[in-house]
């Protein structure tokens, strides 16, 4: 297969935004064309999970291909529940690395706010199976729930290591100016103070109002090539070459409890690793990472089945700094789901852009120093499928 | 009669799964009858163990309740389910023993499952 670089990225700010789901969708491809200083691509993949459900919108990639006026260019549209970004970055990297395509577009995108909360809850909560979780009223929060409450019990992990990725998470998206959530938080706001309890209400318990990511409108974009178009492209704009190194997915169970121990993450464990496989990489030398906290028992979980901590030690990292900017290994600089939003067609791809954006030192003031190898794990269902994203800088 | 919920038997190697799929988990075996894919149906044991649970608060827009207690159950025999519970101070490892009822009326369909209750 042949070498995969990045060359272009863009994003929306992630929150409510009042314009149609296709523009939401062509502002980061506008974006991501100028960044790399070209006006077409070869193909185009567009990623989202709600369009037909919550829009009223199917056949997304058509709509996004008229917005950006680029006939007779192919596109097509990937549905992969919330690892929908990720997939088709996944996707375009097959293409460009086949030798199909010079250059492809990824750009993802939701919208959210088109309906209420409830029907937000709803239409995610389609992901969990239909005949033996959905009968219940069981949503994602709720498998998040039941996933924490025996996790905390097997480790030792207390609703204070929850509350320091939240407070991290935060504190990170307010160096970001289009994350959802730039608000500071505390540990006497949340869970010490007199009024942490109104503050933090319950959602799934053990997971309150800040364990759990808030429901964004967004859109990242990215656009894959080959090396020769890279190496073009890196000469007339003078950054930095950023190569995807890596890709890896993987499958479990739909039901939840039909996992051998539902505190395991098999599928991260496998995309990851297959991942590192292909990159050439370890986990170690990650330099920089995104990981998917839509709950914040979920950033501790996965850091420690990508590899970085051992099994049950991810709190024990957290805890010693170790994953906060200017730690050994920051994770989720750009406030993560948690604080930088969750729109979930576009989340994987703007995990993408924040690990460019790092590796190519333009991150501004949350830039990890020196960083050379970034990672992504993006999350669909709960863990039944995962795919996982490894970026070198050249 | 007494309504339950089944477990679906591999025809090959006999591992039972719930919910019903359409190959074996373990072995990969379908068994094919003309055009029909068949499985044999057991009854899954009503009793067993919390193995984890959650109060949910934040509830699809067809629910009235306030709140809704969730968990996974391990079943005598190993087999597990999600289920709803209603108990007062669930915990971990606590033996509990389920009936079926009514869990979700979304308006346009009835969905009868699994209430576990404390196990005294």
């Amino acid at each position: 297969m042949r070498d995969i670089y990045v060359i272009g990225t863009g994003i929306t700010s992630f929150t409510r935004l009042e314009y149609p789901l296709a523009e939401i969708a062509a502002y980061p491809a506008v974006a991501a064309l100028r960044d790399a200083g070209i006006d077409k691509v070869d193909h185009i993949y567009v990623s989202n999970m709600g369009g037909g459900r919550v829009n009223h919108q199917t056949g997304l990639a058509s709509a996004v291909v008229d917005h950006l006026s680029m006939f007779p260019v192919g596109a097509e549209t990937i549905e992969n529940g919330p690892a929908s970004g990720a997939s088709a970055i996944k996707t375009a990297a097959m293409a460009i690395g086949s030798g199909m395509f010079e250059t492809v577009l990824v750009t993802g995108a939701e919208r959210m706010n088109e309906v209420n909360a409830l029907d937000a809850t709803d239409f995610v909560a389609s992901l969990s199976h239909p005949l033996a979780e959905a009968i219940y009223g069981v949503t994602l929060p709720s498998l998040a729930g039941m996933f924490a409450r025996l996790y905390m019990h097997k480790y030792g992990v207390t609703e204070r290591h929850l509350a320091m990725v939240a407070i991290k998470n935060h504190a990170n998206a307010c160096l970001n100016q289009f994350a959802h959530v730039q608000t500071k938080i505390t540990m006497e706001g949340i869970l010490d103070g007199k009024e942490a309890a109104t503050n933090n209400p319950p959602i799934a318990l053990p997971l309150r109002f800040f364990d759990v990511c808030p429901v964004s409108d967004g859109g990242a974009a990215v656009i894959l090539a080959s090396a020769e178009v890279a190496k073009d492209v890196a000469k007339k704009t003078g950054k930095p070459l950023v190569k995807l190194a890596g890709f890896g997915q993987a499958t479990d169970t739909h039901a939840v409890h039909e996992r051998e121990d539902p505190t395991s993450l098999t599928a991260v464990k496998i995309a990851a690793a297959n991942a590192f496989k292909m990159a050439k990489l370890a986990p170690k030398d990650v330099s920089v990472a995104e990981l998917h906290d839509a709950f914040t028992i979920l950033e501790i979980a996965e850091s420690e089945e990508v590899g970085f901590f051992e099994r049950g030690k991810g709190h024990l990292a957290l805890e010693r700094g170790e994953t906060q900017i200017g730690g050994k290994l920051p994770i989720n600089t750009s406030g993560g789901l948690k604080a930088r939003g969750h729109a979930v067609g576009a989340t994987g791809v703007a995990q993408a852009h924040e690990i460019i954006l790092q590796l190519r030192g333009e991150a501004g003031k949350r830039q990890v120093k020196d960083a050379k190898v970034g990672f992504t794990c993006n999350f669909g269902g709960f863990g039944n499928n995962v795919v996982c994203l490894a970026f070198v800088r050249e | 009669m007494q309504k339950q919920i089944l477990g679906y038997k591999c025809k090959k190697c006999g591992a039972v799964h719930y919910p019903y799929r359409s190959r074996c988990k373990k072995c990969g075996h379908t068994e094919w009858k003309g055009l029909d894919i068949v499985f044999d149906t057991v009854p899954l044991p009503d009793t067993g163990k919390l193995l984890t649970f959650t109060d949910v608060y934040a509830l699809p827009a067809d629910f009235e309740a306030v709140k809704l207690s969730l968990g996974i159950v391990e079943l005598e025999g190993g087999q597990r389910m999600t289920a709803r519970l209603n108990i007062e101070r669930p915990e971990i490892g606590m033996k509990v023993k389920g009936k079926v009822e009514l869990v979700r009326d979304n308006s346009y369909q009835k969905n009868f499952g699994m209430v576990f209750y404390a196990d005294k």
